[in-house]
């Protein structure tokens, strides 16, 4: 079966370009726009990953990590535009696979992302 | 009357401007009390407590003023840092986006591209690459300017340090075909030092230097014990570059120099690189500085505490040196 993606992203362009990115790669995709939004889809799809990125409009980065994992337990890759060592650390802690800063290069994301879901 | 103690950190606009209306309002600047805490003056009415002979009353008035002129400048500086790092997320997402469908398009994902095309998708993607490190540089300058940075010293090799600078650089060492080299003095102490800190430092004056020397030139790293301060650590990086003018010796460390615009075209960079050195090397209460002449190379050094030093590390702490007003 087709791994589940699921992108959270606000940018429509950077969700866009990841829908492509993924689907070429063989993943099926579902994409959210807002924290929120990402939360309810998660519970209803169950993603075989999460590629969430930190920056959204309603919730912070860290708390929708949290809701994520409490409503499933998917392996989560935080994507963030500004590397600070603090988010890095508490988003480990809270339980995401990978924290990495955008831009990420794109073929180690696709190399990597068989062993973030495996390991989840 | 007690000191009056003001932080600013508006860079040199503010503290010019602070130091102006002190001095009109009849107050001396005792300075100090280190070298690392540029931004702070500390303030004292003149004479008997009666700034220019006037009343208690009035003294108190115009301190008051100018306290308010204080809160003034910060909430302005707050305000441009603010600004600035709004305006870096904003110019960060839609880059994101290029370099991501960049990579998408290089890949062949969206179908079959010619060396030819892959080429200049490549320089899109570098492109894009460069302007988003510069706009690294700029929030990393707003955010030093805009609350003091705390430093997290430790004792290291400055070897590893140019390594690993050396690293990130050796490509373009090599496209240009540049001589880099490095020299220590066998039993050099290790610095106690903010390592991190440290690498930006190196890595912008490795990079400047890298920029500014022609094909065929030399970079090398140098250190020693300084020889006028006991138990720091003097590090320097010299090129055989295009140099720099001594009139223009301190321009470049201001933020936004750029010693003329042509340069700068030529020369990717957002000005600040340097500013932020200095800010960084001060911070460990050392000094940074250039010597150069247009044409015979540049030679920058710059000051860290030895790790034998580390214990009287800190002159910081000896109480204030008066220093008339500037």
């Amino acid at each position: 079966m087709t791994p589940l993606v699921l992108v959270v992203e606000d940018s429509d362009a950077i969700r866009a370009a990841f829908t492509i990115l993924l689907e070429e790669s063989g993943y099926a995709v579902a994409a959210a726009a807002t924290g929120a939004e990402a939360v309810r889809l998660a519970a209803e799809q169950v993603p075989d990953l999460v590629l969430l990125d930190l920056g959204l409009p309603d919730l912070p980065g860290l708390e929708v990590a949290r809701r994520l994992k409490a409503a499933a337990p998917i392996p989560i890759v935080a994507l963030t535009g500004r590397d600070d060592p603090a988010d890095r650390e508490a988003l480990l802690a809270a339980g995401c696979a990978a924290y990495l800063v955008k831009p990420v290069d794109t073929q180690q994301l696709i190399h990597s992302i068989p062993g973030y879901i495996a390991a989840g | 009357m007690p000191d009056l103690r003001l932080t600013i950190h508006g860079g040199h606009e503010a503290e010019a401007r602070l130091r102006e209306v002190l001095a009109r309002e009849g107050f001396r600047i005792v300075e100090g009390p280190r070298p690392a805490e540029e931004g702070v003056l500390v303030v004292e009415p003149d004479g008997t407590g009666h700034a220019h002979g006037h009343s208690a009353r009035e003294t108190a008035r115009r301190i008051e003023e100018l306290e308010r002129t204080v809160l003034e400048l910060r909430n302005l500086d707050v305000a441009k840092s603010q600004f600035l790092t709004n305006v870096s997320h904003e110019l960060r997402t839609p880059l994101t986006a290029i370099v991501t469908y960049g990579e998408i398009l290089r890949d062949g994902m969206l179908g079959e591209v010619t060396p030819r095309q892959r080429e200049a998708i490549e320089s899109m993607i570098g492109s894009c690459r460069q302007l988003l490190a510069m706009i690294e540089e700029i929030l990393t300058y707003a955010r030093t300017n805009a609350q003091a940075i705390g430093l997290q010293p430790s004792a290291f090799a400055l070897e590893e340090v140019i390594r690993s600078v050396y690293d990130m650089n050796a490509s373009l060492i090599e496209r240009k075909s540049l001589e880099f080299g490095s020299s220590l003095p066998p039993g050099l102490p290790r610095v106690h030092a903010d390592r991190d800190k440290v690498a930006h430092v190196l890595g912008n004056l490795i990079g400047n230097a890298i920029d500014f020397t022609p094909d065929g030139g030399q970079v090398r790293v140098v250190a020693r014990r300084s020889p006028v301060q006991e138990g720091w650590i003097e590090v320097g990086v010299e090129d055989t570059g295009i140099g720099i003018d001594p009139q223009h010796h301190d321009l470049i460390f201001q933020e936004f120099a750029q010693v003329d615009a042509s340069r700068a075209r030529i020369h990717h960079g957002t000005g600040l690189g340097l500013a932020i050195a200095k800010q960084f090397v001060r911070l460990h209460g050392g000094r940074i500085w250039v010597e150069s002449g247009l044409g015979e190379g540049s030679r920058f050094y710059f000051t860290l505490p030895g790790e034998d030093a580390s214990a009287a590390r800190s002159p910081a702490h000896t109480g204030a040196a008066e220093r008339p007003a500037a």
